[in-house]
Order: structure tokens, then C-alpha cells, then sequence
């Protein structure tokens, strides 16, 4: 969750966009540099032979240049040489002639020198310098092939200049001397096949130490100098290579020249390497630009891609956030053909899927799948929210809760799909009941509660557990047989019994059992009660110490025979005398202790002290019957009871069917499997059995019929209800017709009148229980009793 | 074999009696039959008094000097007829007679009168490739070999004589031989001589000059 912020706005978008950009520009930035990197490459190369073919031209061209100078020349000279008075002159050796005439035709060719020699290479005349006249002609190989072959040239320096030189013979007509004309070839020589040849152009000449003398050149002055060490540095034999200049480098091409002689002398051909990768440049320049753009380009699109691909991730994953915290509701809106639209329709679906099955965990978590009611977390979640609406609007609230009495007998005889049978009914009726604004839940078990909110005063309280209680009046019909579910149900408000919702159900648990052990139907949470309860407590105490300091007596009951009058037995009764409050009701210590898991030890005492009893009495010659009640926990550990008895019985040498054990009704039906298979051994030992307060355990005929019990004791409250309500007669006549008809003795309780002894007798009841003939009494009251009414009540006057 | 052929020719014309003849062979250095070289013998006894020919003639026909070498005797005046249809020019800067001819036709316009030894090359101002040779001698014993090499000096007295070689390409000059003639006889020359090589004539239907 913490994160989840952050991811919203910084979204996986950009990083998405960001990789597929870079991505992109990665790709095309190693494709274009590639092919950069091939262009420029091979652009070079381009130039280089551009530069290559260029020179080659270039020097063509400016061979070309060179031999149409030297034709000229030549041309020039032929034309002097074949001149008649120049002939005339030379054959008359007229000098003044022959120097006027070179030096007319040199002007007139735009020679810088002419000069005539002789046939044995003495020069005659030179326009130049005088002083040469006399001296051997410079190139006398010249004169040797001019005369081979007609005409003969070369470039070569003359006084420290360089000239082109052609020498021609005199022919008259045989050769009787020879002209040479030449022209200096000088830096407008060069600047002239420069401008022709578009290269640069520079004269040298190689002296015999390798060193490099720039003769003429297009060179600026500063760069010439460099020429020469430049050349020098290349090995000078290089015919193509590139030289560096004043920081710029020249392809280079040496073109060697028409020497005879040793001299070296050769022209340099030279074309800036940049003027040939000028136009590759423009075009390498152009093909950044279409890359740049290019990858502008292709940024934008890509980022509108990716916007195209993310502003709808992104939607996804808003809407991802928003499932996480909880709002299944929205759907996500793309609307697409593409894989993301199937993305969100598959996200939609998803999330119908998750709010369907959160309705279904929901209510799995908070539902009671056999009722359908909310379960006990739902209730207690609304219980709280509930008690906090109140407290803030001042207003009530109100727990109901509620068990069946009899459910655990109807779900252990009957079996579960019965019992759950049973539930659905009992949740149905008591829904059909509630006004619909109460919360109606199964806590578990046969455990319901209802909450009442708003509404929840007393009255209102009331008011729903009584329609509660009505709707449960009626039987459940469970495999043809009417089955009564009554309820008992406690009451806890709010503001009063409780703050919160755990004390609130804990006042409803209180109260319901209070309701239950005052068989009122409904009782309101009493504090006081709660209040006994923590007495309980220490009463726990103080009961253990009850039974070893020898606190707790037996009162005895006498049991009459109806018939006669008999005194047939006695039930002992467990009294307590407690030191500070004096004799202490069963009912107040015997459920607490059976709760508190100490209900054995009391039985125990009770049928120690019991058969202790009878054994005194037989002894003295009283024959009396006696009966101790059991309790549901005592057939729980069936085998232990069994030998207990018998261990008692032998102890104190009272045959077993003088002891009779006597067990709820009710308490048969909490275990009545354990309850049934200790009773078979009872009787085995030989102690008789009796079932008390019959009449409000809901047990069945078939369960009874497989009992081993020898007697049925009819509860009190039907027979004390007697007289007031028919129908209490009715089920009174009809159980001791049961109980006649299973061969059971039929015992009534409670038994206060001469009518209902009347009414007992009538309907053919075997004994009889009850104020009417004596309160319970210790041992010895109960022997002066029994003493005064048979010294009383020799016709046996129980009758009437 | 040369000179086996030479001692032979000796031999021979120590036999001839009065007036002899004599034959001379000339082969070039490769011993090929060498033309117009010139043979010419001085008499012994000092410049001969006997005189031959005092004219000559060396024409002009197609562009060309017939003869292509011409051996005259001192003082001797040749005339120089142009056959051609065209005007020739015919000069010589030569120092043994050097002269001009300038343009005419047909009759030679005088004749030159050759009166030093030596030789002159004749040219043609107008045709740069025309060239003739004249060897100015001072005796009247001379001869030309032909296409064989062969020259003959006929009616040449008895006696002893320097015999002399001469060729116009000749690349240097040749030894003068000493001999006695009698009757009959026979020499021979080998002279490195150049090629000639035909220097470029334009022809005639296509240059209408």
C-alpha cells in the first residue's frame, strides 16, 4: 500500500517509453553509425581516388601543358634555325646577324634565352650572357640528340634557374649549327598550369645530397619552404602519397620531367585532401542532419507509441490500485481492438471475478451455511458496530440470546441431519417472527442471537424474545414425531449490561442461563446474578472444603406407596451446612459444581454417605430403599461409578437393590449414549435405577424403551400443575401409562395435596413424593418421623 | 681481304704501261657496296697540270639535286638547270664556295664558278629537304661509285698517286692511299658512312606549290 502512491506517478509509462526510445535510438544510432562509419570510410576512399584520378589528370594535363611548351619552343626554334639570313649569318659567321635574329625570335616566341652553337658544341651567340660565347654549350647530350633526331629538349637549371631548354639544329640543309631556345619555367609558369590543371603546382629539383629545392611553385611562400623537407621526409621516390602542409594535407604526385642529365628535377602535383572531401563532407554533413532528424523523428513517434501502449497500462494499473484498496466496482475503460483492450476486458472479467467470489467469501466468513444467517464473527462485528452507533446517538441496543433446552438430545437420539433439520426451523420461524430489522445469527451449535438496534430498550427487548418464544411454542415435527423446542433466552442491554460487545454477549450468556435454570423462557441480564457467580468462585473452594471437613448432610425424603400407604424408600438429598451462611440450597452449589467439573466427588459422597445410611438402617431394622441422584458427568465415567458402587455396597454389606440411583431425565439425554450402557451395568450389580424429573428431558419412547431403568419420576411441575391446568393431568396420567406400559414403577413429585394424591391414585400412580407427606429431614428426624407415622397411621390413612 | 685486294690492285698497276685505268671498289663498314663516294687521285709529283671538264651541271628534277654528289675540278663552273615546273632557290654556306641562286625556273641563270678545294653542300631555300653535295678537287683524276660501289677512273697516266676517299655521311674521314699505277688497275675504300636517310618530301598531288 505504501508503495502504491509512488508507482501511481511514477509509472511504469516512462520507464516503458524511456527503454523503447532508447531502444529505437540504440538500433538506429549502430545502423546509421555503421553506415557512417562505411560512408565516411568509403567517402574517403571516394576522395582519395577522386583525388587519385584528379592528380593523374592533372598530370596529364600538365604533361600535355609541358610538351605544347616545348612544341612551341621547338617551333621557335625551328623557325629561327631554318630562317635564310640567319643561315646566311651563321655561314658568314656574321655575329652581330646572328644575335639580332635570336634575339628577334626569342621575343617574338617569348623565350627567355636563345642560344647558338656550333656543330662541336661551342657556343657562338647567347642572348643571355655574353660572356659564354667561346664556352661549351651547357648540354652538349642535348646537341648530340638534336642532331640524332632533329630536335632535343629538356628542363634544367641554368645559373640557378630552371629552365625548359630545346635545342634544335641549323640545317643548311645539312646541320651547320644549333639553336636552343628556352624559357625559365618560374612561379608563373606554375601559377599558369595551375589555373589548367586546377592542382598546384610546384617545380623541384633533387640535388645529389637528397635535399629538395623548390624551383617554382603555386605554393604560397610559407608552405614552400615546407615542400621540400616534406618531400624529403616521404623518400621523394613516392610517386602517389599524402604530404602535410602548414597543417593540411596534400595528395601528392611526382611527375618526373625530361631530364637527360643527372639532375633530378620533377614536377609536384598537389590537391588538398579537404577540397576533394569538401563535397563528402557536405554529404556526411547532410546524412547527421537526416540522422538527427531522423531520430528526432522516431523519438516522438516511438514516444507516441509508447504513450499509445502506456496511457492505457497506466489505466490498468490505476485501476490495479484501486482493486487493491478495495474498490472492485470500477471497470477499466480501454477501449481497444489491440492486446491491451483484450488486457482490460480480461481485467474487467477479473474483476467481476473478484467481486463475486468476495461475496462469496464474504459470506462463507460471515454466513452460516446451514441457516443462511450471519455466523457469530458477523454478529459480533455488527454487535460492535451496533454499541458504537449507540454510544454516539445516546441510543440502545439490545443482545438476544438463545438456545434450544432440549437440542442436544434431539441431535444425539435423532442424529445430525435431524438436528441441522431442526436449526434450519428453528432460524426460519424465529426470522418469520422479528420484525426484519433485528440481526438474526447463528453463533454455533443450537446458539442464537439476535440483535436488536435501534429498538433495543427493554421493552423492545422484551417484546422480541416473547414473539421469539411464541414462534418456538409450536412442536417441530421430526420424523412424524411433534418434538417441543423450548427456548431460553437472556437478555443484555445497552447502555447497562455491558460497554463493549464481548460484555454484552457475555451478559446475554449469563442471563440465558439464568433463564434456563429459572425455566422462566427469557431473562434480562441481572447483575446480581453475575454477582452469584463470582461467589461460585470461591463457593468452588469452599465446597471441596465442604465435602472433607464433612459440611454436606443428607436430608431424606420418604417415598409412599400410593397403594397402601407404605413407606417404600427414602431419597437422600445433599444439604450443605455452610459455617457462615448457614444450610445452603443443592440448587445453589449442585449445577455450580457440576459446571465446575466437581459434581463427582459431591455424587460420590452422596452415594458413600447413602448406602452408609441404609446399611445403619438395615442394620436396625429398617428396610428402606434408598435413592442418591447421579449426575450427567457420573455416566460419563460410567465404569468408574460402577465400581464405586460396588465398592460402597460391599463395604458396608447392603445388598445392591437397596440402593437406587436416580438421573435427570435431562441428563440422560446429554450423553444418552454413555447414560445407556452405565445403567445395563448398574443393573448387572443389581442397583435399581429411576428416572427423575421426567417429563423435561425430551426423550423418546424408543430411547426410554431401550433404557435399563426400573422407574419413572414424574417432574414436579406437572404434578403440582395438576389441578390448574388439565393438560398437566393429562400428560401426568399419560406418563404413568407410559411408564406401566414399559413395566416401569411410576413415581410422582412434589406431590403437596390430598387432590393430586387423589388424582395420582386415580390415574394408578405407584408412588408418591412431596410435602405432603414429609420435607426432606436428616437421618434421625427422618426416623422419628417414621416412627410417629407408623405408630400413626397403623390403617395406613394415605389414602383419601 | 681488303687488303689482300688492295696489295693485288698494286700489283696490277705496277703492269700497266702508259695510260691506265683505275677501279676502285667501296664498301661501307658492314661490307655493303657504298654510292656516291668519291674517289680521287693526287698525282704524286705535285698538282696536276692536266686539266679535264671546266663545266658541270647538276639539275633540279623532282625536288631533288641529280646528281646527289657532284665531284668537279677546281675552277670549274657548274650550272645548276631546274626541270621542275616550280621555283627553286639553290644556295650553299659553304666556306669552299658558298652562293645563292634565288628563285627561278628552268635555265640555270649563271653559272658558279667552284675555285677552292673543298666541299660544298648545296640546299634549296625553298625545299629544306633538297641537299646536294659538290667535292671541289684540284685534280682531274676523280671518280663516283655507283649503286655497286664501283668507281673507275679511266685515262689516269702511269705513275704514283695518293689516292683519296671521300663520302658525304662519311662519320670521319678516310686515310688517303698511296699507289703506283701501270696499266690496269684497281683499289678499293671502306668508308663508315652513314645511312642516308630521306628526309620528308611532301608529295606532289597534294601540295599544290
Amino acid at each position: 500500500m505504501a508503495r502504491a502512491p509512488r508507482d501511481r506517478n511514477n509509472p511504469g509509462m516512462a520507464s516503458l517509453g524511456t527503454r523503447l526510445v532508447l531502444f529505437f535510438v540504440a538500433l538506429v544510432v549502430l545502423v546509421q553509425g555503421i553506415g557512417a562509419i562505411l560512408v565516411i570510410r568509403s567517402n574517403g576512399e571516394v576522395a582519395r581516388e577522386a583525388t587519385d584520378q584528379a592528380l593523374e589528370q592533372g598530370e596529364r594535363v600538365f604533361q600535355r601543358l609541358l610538351e605544347q611548351d616545348r612544341r612551341r619552343l621547338e617551333q621557335s626554334a625551328s623557325l629561327v634555325s631554318a630562317d635564310y639570313a640567319f643561315r646566311q649569318a651563321i655561314g658568314t659567321n656574321d655575329i652581330g646577324t646572328i644575335e639580332s635574329v635570336l634575339r628577334n625570335h626569342g621575343a617574338r616566341a617569348g623565350a627567355d634565352l636563345m642560344t647558338l652553337a656550333s656543330l662541336d658544341g661551342v657556343v657562338r651567340a647567347d642572348t643571355m650572357e655574353v660572356s659564354r660565347v667561346g664556352h661549351p654549350f651547357r648540354f652538349p647530350e642535348l646537341l648530340d640528340a638534336a642532331r640524332d633526331s632533329g630536335k632535343a629538349s629538356s628542363i634544367a637549371t641554368v645559373d640557378g634557374r630552371l629552365y625548359q631548354v630545346v635545342v634544335v639544329p641549323v640545317l643548311a640543309p645539312e646541320p651547320i649549327a644549333y639553336v636552343s631556345a628556352a624559357f625559365e619555367v618560374n612561379d608563373a609558369l606554375a601559377r599558369a598550369f595551375g589555373q589548367l590543371t586546377g592542382l598546384a603546382v610546384s617545380f623541384v629539383e633533387a640535388d645529389r645530397g637528397g635535399q629538395w629545392r623548390v624551383e617554382a611553385s603555386t605554393l604560397e611562400p610559407g608552405l614552400r619552404s615546407q615542400l621540400g623537407p616534406a618531400l624529403a621526409a616521404a623518400g621523394g621516390t613516392a610517386r602517389v602519397g599524402e604530404i602535410g602542409l602548414g597543417g593540411e594535407a596534400y595528395e601528392t604526385r611526382l611527375s618526373t620531367l625530361a631530364t637527360p642529365g643527372p639532375s633530378r628535377v620533377m614536377a609536384v602535383l598537389q590537391r588538398p585532401v579537404a577540397e576533394a572531401l569538401a563535397p563528402f563532407r557536405r554529404i556526411t554533413a547532410t546524412y547527421f542532419a537526416l540522422t538527427l532528424a531522423g531520430l528526432a523523428l522516431l523519438v516522438a513517434g516511438t514516444l507516441v507509441i509508447a504513450r499509445g501502449i502506456t496511457r492505457p497500462v497506466r489505466r490498468l494499473a490505476d485501476a490495479a490500485s484501486r482493486v487493491q484498496e478495495g474498490d472492485y466496482r470500477r471497470h477499466v475503460d480501454v477501449q481497444r481492438a489491440d492486446e491491451i483492450g483484450q488486457l482490460a476486458e480480461s481485467f474487467n472479467h477479473m474483476l467481476d471475478g473478484i467481486v463475486s467470489r468476495e461475496a462469496q467469501i464474504l459470506r462463507l466468513a460471515y454466513e452460516d451455511p446451514l441457516t443462511g444467517l450471519p455466523n457469530r464473527a458477523m454478529f459480533q462485528e455488527q454487535l460492535a458496530k451496533a454499541v458504537d452507533a449507540a454510544r454516539a446517538e445516546d441510543g440502545h441496543a439490545a443482545v438476544l440470546l438463545f438456545d434450544m433446552d432440549r437440542f442436544k438430545a434431539i441431535n444425539d437420539t435423532m442424529g445430525h441431519p435431524v438436528g441441522d433439520q431442526v436449526l434450519r426451523d428453528v432460524a426460519a420461524r424465529v426470522r418469520a417472527a422479528l420484525a426484519g430489522r433485528e440481526t438474526l445469527a447463528r453463533l454455533g451449535g443450537d446458539e442464537f442471537a439476535v440483535l436488536l438496534a435501534p429498538g433495543g430498550d427493554e421493552r423492545g427487548a422484551r417484546a422480541a424474545a416473547s414473539r421469539i418464544l411464541a414462534a418456538l411454542e409450536a412442536p417441530v415435527a421430526v420424523e412424524g414425531q411433534a418434538m417441543d423446542i423450548a427456548a431460553s433466552i437472556g437478555i443484555a442491554l445497552f447502555p447497562g449490561h455491558g460497554d463493549d460487545a464481548p460484555s454484552l454477549m457475555r451478559a446475554a450468556d449469563v442471563a440465558m442461563y439464568a433463564a434456563k435454570r429459572a425455566k422462566s423462557g427469557l431473562a434480562l441480564y441481572d447483575p446480581r446474578a453475575d454477582e452469584r457467580r463470582r461467589e461460585h468462585l470461591t463457593l468452588l473452594g469452599e465446597l471441596k472444603r465442604a465435602v472433607e471437613a464433612g459440611e454436606l448432610v443428607l436430608h431424606y425424603q420418604p417415598k409412599i406407596s400410593i397403594a397402601d400407604g407404605a413407606v417404600e424408600g427414602v431419597e437422600a438429598l445433599v444439604r450443605w451446612r455452610h459455617p457462615v451462611r448457614g444450610s445452603v440450597p443443592p440448587a445453589e452449589f449442585i449445577g455450580f459444581a457440576e459446571q465446575a467439573g466437581y459434581i463427582g466427588r459431591i455424587t460420590r459422597w452422596v452415594i458413600e454417605e447413602a448406602v452408609a445410611q441404609c446399611g445403619r438402617w438395615q442394620r436396625a431394622g429398617l428396610e428402606l430403599r434408598t435413592s442418591a441422584n447421579i449426575s450427567a458427568r457420573d455416566l460419563r465415567h460410567g465404569d468408574g461409578l460402577v465400581d464405586f458402587v460396588r465398592g460402597c455396597l460391599e463395604r458396608e454389606q447392603v445388598p445392591a437393590g437397596m440402593l437406587r440411583l436416580e438421573i435427570t431425565e435431562s441428563a440422560l439425554m446429554d450423553d444418552p449414549k454413555s447414560a445407556q450402557s452405565a445403567l445395563a451395568r448398574l443393573r448387572e450389580l443389581g442397583v435399581t435405577t429411576s428416572i427423575d424429573d421426567y417429563g423435561t428431558g425430551y426423550s423418546s419412547l424408543a430411547y426410554i424403551k431401550q433404557l435399563a431403568v426400573n422407574e419413572l419420576k414424574i417432574d414436579r411441575a406437572f404434578v403440582s400443575g395438576m389441578e390448574a391446568d388439565q393438560r398437566n393431568a393429562a400428560i401426568v396420567r399419560s406418563t404413568i401409562e407410559l411408564g406401566h406400559n414399559l413395566g416401569l414403577a411410576v413415581v410422582a413429585e412434589g406431590v403437596e395435596t390430598d387432590h393430586e394424591l387423589g388424582q395420582l391414585r386415580r390415574f394408578g400412580c405407584d408412588f408418591a413424593q412431596g410435602y405432603h407427606f414429609a420435607r426432606p429431614m436428616e437421618a434421625a428426624a427422618f426416623e422419628a418421623w417414621l416412627l410417629r407415622r407408623r405408630a400413626e397411621a397403623v390403617p395406613g390413612s394415605v389414602g383419601a | 681481304m681488303s687488303r689482300f685486294a688492295l696489295s693485288i690492285a698494286g700489283v696490277l698497276a705496277a703492269l700497266s704501261v702508259h695510260a691506265a685505268s683505275l677501279d676502285v671498289q667501296v664498301r661501307d663498314a658492314s661490307g655493303a657496296p657504298l654510292a656516291d663516294a668519291v674517289v680521287y687521285a693526287m698525282p704524286a709529283s705535285g698538282p696536276s697540270e692536266a686539266r679535264g671538264a671546266r663545266s658541270a651541271e647538276i639539275e633540279q628534277i623532282d625536288r631533288e639535286f641529280v646528281p646527289y654528289v657532284t665531284v668537279v675540278q677546281t675552277g670549274t663552273a657548274v650550272a645548276f638547270p631546274n626541270r621542275d615546273p616550280i621555283l627553286h632557290h639553290v644556295y650553299s654556306f659553304s666556306p669552299a664556295k658558298s652562293f645563292e641562286i634565288k628563285l627561278y625556273s628552268g635555265k640555270s641563270p649563271r653559272e658558279i664558278v667552284f675555285d677552292k678545294p673543298g666541299v660544298v653542300t648545296l640546299g634549296c631555300n625553298i625545299h629544306d629537304w633538297m641537299v646536294g653535295f659538290v667535292l671541289v678537287v684540284s685534280t682531274p683524276y676523280f671518280a663516283r661509285s655507283d649503286s655497286t660501289g664501283h668507281a673507275r677512273i679511266a685515262e689516269l697516266p702511269a705513275g704514283r698517286y695518293e689516292l683519296h676517299a671521300w663520302h658525304p655521311r662519311e662519320r670521319s674521314s678516310v686515310a688517303p692511299q698511296s699507289i703506283a699505277v701501270e696499266g690496269a688497275a684497281s683499289s678499293a675504300f671502306v668508308i663508315d658512312a652513314a645511312p642516308r636517310r630521306p628526309r620528308y618530301k611532301p608529295p606532289l598531288d597534294r601540295l599544290k606549290y
